[in-house]
């Protein structure tokens, strides 16, 4: 997208600098130089993309093994997208801006499940199949990874290789691989794909065979080869202090979603919400020491001029080392006017001291989880965190100049009842009412309260994992029933649309019988599902109708205790049998304590990994 | 030498955007160009108050889809520092495509720039020496009715006074085009005018088809009033 002879479509386009490269600390090659091209592929647009702190540290890891050329691939806009169909022009990297069939690897970052149809768009834009088994020896090998592959099932069979887990050392082991069997002359795609399934932490989805029972559930999962293992377990990096971490970032021209410095302080969570995906998938807990993040921070800060460092984890105030980390950093970023932020605090945990070192003067704002609204359904969670947790840090926010208060909840948790959502318009009135006890001095001006209530989805490896959704009408209910306790002018509701959360809950607990479905939708249009304008609930609906797909069968039904469940081929760590004594423990209203506290056996630490807490 | 006061010193650079960049908005220009100075490492003075920010002030901001050799920035710094050390360090922090050309301490103000010199390459189809003829006829008017957005809207403005001079030939199968375009603060020109206008009056760039026909449009240099150079 470099010539002249493209230059009337860039003007014709919104926000052309999307498409052009050329950024600062972005890698070039020359590509006779290299015996590898990857293409890392995110399925969303530049601005998103460009934010995501997993693409780039792999850029960066990736790049820095000689042999690779590691570029990036973004989706056009759909008025992008338009353009290059009708002039023939297909899909293209940023650094190089050849087009994708030049490529050895392309890999997409899999983050939301709504992205799969904007993935397959991106596979029929770079002119291949969309399914894995119709692409021949010209075609790049295609890999998946990110949070959604820990169930992959629905999209499995687009995949040529799927990577489960931390990606820094698997990835180059593959192209490793790659590169030694070219060079031994006794490459092909199949030979190629036999051998990486024996790489830990790789998936090969067209190595397996599944077979289901009459009442549609699975019957078996089958290795085809003796030695393509039954279960694929997750790769992590066990070191944090001597993981590879970018010291450079491609700095974009236009502006991204986060543009900062993204500091990531530990892998994994020693908390344990028993909705929570991410806190059972990254575990075992991995720190990073102060010194390595100080190191870190000032390097980036060097090779970026950005002015924010926002300290990233699951959350953040659970790292062990927090005030040494924070006085460290302080030590030297008030004075090169750089400010740092923390954007996962829990209410538990929340002080006026690290409200101070934060100050992030720019917002008047603080964002709160209580997550559901009556003490009851937090012990269900397993979110430990009480009323009066909440009162105390919003007090000091109060008190420390922030007027707005944002608090997320869920509707539709196991166990919810109508008294647990109007707790939820209690607590937020609660909020305000604490405002009012502050002396008039000590308030700030303007209190608002704003509650955001997203639906719940049972997720994969999580000890709600064999839960039901509640049924659309049901939420909806759910939502008007809360809107109508809601009386307070000053607390403003928003809630997620639950036709969403529906179409979510299908694509993360699906199976293989799901990929046509996926593919009908792209076929008619789908793609950026993940943009309120281009969702579009009829258009999935008729395409589970017409690949025989109930959706029910997904989201209403639940899953039986004893059913094998799609992700079971993904050995995370974590055991199915954890899981299932968290999920007891939720229906007899049992809070289970922190990683730092006890030791629940949840079976992560036979993953190995230098960390704190696990025994 | 112009000391703002004790505490700041103004220093102007003079730099190019072009190729890729210039698909970059003015505002993504000054997000980019701040980090760039803080990168450098110059001893930059920030504004006083809550949220202290280095100081750029820029002259005539580039529309999307024009290139440039002559953009200029003024920079406040907190101590004198040699206009080659800061035209070295910015450069290494800048990629090809914005280099800086010249650093100095100024003696004039932005509002003294009034002309700005363009370069028009325009491929359209049936460019051929009557189309040229037709398009210098009808940058010759004495009257130059174009649709202009101002600060109430669109209006019909003759932006005749504000197109000094403009000379087009052909160039093998190329028209080009340059011109003088008013800088004025109160009464700039974007270049896009230019074919704006000659689109409607001669037809160029109207075959629909956005891969065989293009132009692009280059800032050359900068004027005064009296049409010497300006620094």
């Amino acid at each position: 997208m470099k010539e002249n002879n493209f230059s009337s479509v860039l003007k014709s386009v919104q926000k052309p600098g999307r498409y052009i490269g050329g950024e600062y600390n972005s890698v070039m090659k020359d590509k006779r130089d290299v015996k590898c091209r990857f293409a890392f592929a995110f399925p969303d647009t530049y601005e998103i993309g460009m934010s995501n702190l997993g693409v780039r540290i792999l850029y960066d890891v990736i790049n820095k093994d000689k042999d690779v050329w590691c570029e990036r691939v973004y989706a056009p806009w759909t008025d992008m997208k338009e353009k290059m169909e009708q002039y023939s022009v297909p899909l293209t990297a940023v650094e190089s801006g050849d087009p994708l069939s030049a490529f050895d690897m392309v890999a997409f970052s899999l983050q939301y499940e709504l992205c799969y149809t904007t993935v397959l768009s991106m596979i029929k834009l770079a002119g291949f199949p969309i399914w894995a088994r119709e692409r021949g020896e010209e075609c790049p090998i295609i890999i998946g990874g990110g949070p959604c592959v820990y169930n992959a099932e629905p999209v499995a069979e687009f995949f040529d290789l799927i990577n489960i887990g931390e990606g820094e050392e698997v990835l180059l082991e593959i192209c490793r691989l790659y590169i030694k069997m070219k060079e031994e002359g006794r490459y092909s795609r199949t030979d190629f794909l036999r051998e990486a399934s024996h790489i830990e932490g790789v998936y090969i989805p067209s190595l397996y065979d599944v077979s289901y029972n009459e009442d549609g559930t699975i019957k078996e999962y089958r290795s085809l080869y003796d030695d393509v293992p039954a279960k694929i377990r997750k790769r992590i990096i066990a070191d944090m202090d001597k993981a590879p971490y970018p010291e450079k970032l491609v700095m974009p021209y236009i502006e991204t979603v986060h543009d900062r410095i993204v500091l990531e302080v530990y892998r994994g969570c020693i908390r344990g919400c028993r909705f929570c995906q991410a806190g059972m998938v990254y575990r075992p807990i991995r720190e990073k020491s102060p010194e390595t993040l100080c190191k870190q921070a000032r390097c980036l800060f060097d090779n970026t001029g950005y002015d924010e460092i926002s300290l990233i984890s699951l959350s953040i105030s659970d790292y062990s080392e927090l005030p040494k980390l924070t006085d460290d950093l302080l030590s030297w970023t008030d004075d090169a006017h750089v400010s740092l932020s923390l954007p996962s605090l829990r209410i538990d945990s929340f002080s006026e001291e690290l409200m101070q070192k934060v100050s992030s003067v720019r917002t008047g704002g603080i964002t709160f989880a209580p997550e559901a609204g009556t003490q009851r359904l937090r012990d269900v969670i397993n979110k430990n965190v009480t009323e009066e947790d909440l009162m105390r840090s919003v007090g000091i926010a109060f008190r420390g100049g922030k007027s707005n208060v944002k608090l997320y909840f869920m509707n539709g948790l196991p166990t919810e009842t109508l008294e647990d959502i109007e707790g939820i318009a209690a607590l937020s009135k609660k909020v305000i009412d604490e405002y009012f006890l502050l002396p008039k001095q000590q308030r700030p001006r303007g209190i608002g309260v704003t509650i955001s209530v997203a639906c719940f989805v049972p997720k994969p490896f999580t000890p709600f994992q064999w839960e039901k959704q509640d049924s659309f009408d049901t939420l909806l209910e759910k939502q008007a029933h809360l809107k109508s306790c809601i009386t307070d002018k000053r607390i403003r509701y928003t809630y997620h649309d639950a036709k969403v959360s529906l179409i979510e809950a299908v694509l993360a607990r699906g199976d293989r019988r799901l990929a046509p479905a996926i593919a009908y939708a792209v076929e008619v249009g789908a793609t950026f599902d993940a943009w309120d304008e281009y969702f579009d609930y009829d258009r999935w609906i008729s395409s589970f109708e017409k690949a025989g797909v109930d959706p029910a069968f997904y989201t209403t039904r639940g899953f039986g205790l004893d059913e094998i469940l799609p992700w079971d081929i993904i050995d995370i760590g974590v055991t199915k049998a954890f899981l299932r004594r968290e999920r007891d423990k939720a229906y007899e209203g049992k809070t289970t304590p922190s990683c730092a506290e006890h030791c629940s056996g949840c079976g992560a630490n036979k993953l190995g990994g230098k960390n704190r807490w696990c025994k | 030498m112009v000391q703002v006061n004790n505490q700041q010193l103004k220093i102007r650079v003079k730099f190019k955007k072009v190729g890729r960049l210039q698909y970059i908005s003015h505002l993504d220009l000054v997000r980019t160009m701040n980090k760039i100075i803080v990168r450098a490492g110059l001893p930059l003075w920030y504004t006083e108050g809550f949220n202290p920010k280095p100081k750029m002030v820029f002259a005539a901001p580039l529309s999307i889809g024009t290139e440039s050799k002559t953009e200029y920035m003024d920079i406040r710094l907190s101590e004198y520092i040699e206009p080659e050390v800061v035209k070295s360090k910015l450069n290494e922090n800048m990629t090809d495509e914005m280099q800086v050309l010249d650093a100095y301490y100024p003696e004039t103000k932005f509002t003294d720039l009034k002309w700005l010199s363009y370069t028009f390459v325009i491929k359209t189809e049936g460019a051929d020496a009557l189309l040229v003829e037709r398009c210098g006829a009808a940058l010759a008017e004495e009257e130059l009715w174009v649709l202009k957005s101002t600060k109430s809207g669109e209006a019909m403005v003759d932006i005749r006074p504000l197109v000094r001079s403009a000379v087009c030939v052909l160039d093998g199968d190329l028209l080009r085009i340059n011109a003088h375009l008013s800088a004025d603060p109160s009464s700039f020109l974007n270049p896009e005018y230019i074919i704006k206008l000659l689109r409607g009056k001669c037809g160029i760039l109207s075959n629909g088809d956005l891969t065989s026909e293009w132009y692009s449009i280059m800032r050359e240099r900068a004027y005064l009033d009296d049409m010497t150079e300006f620094r």
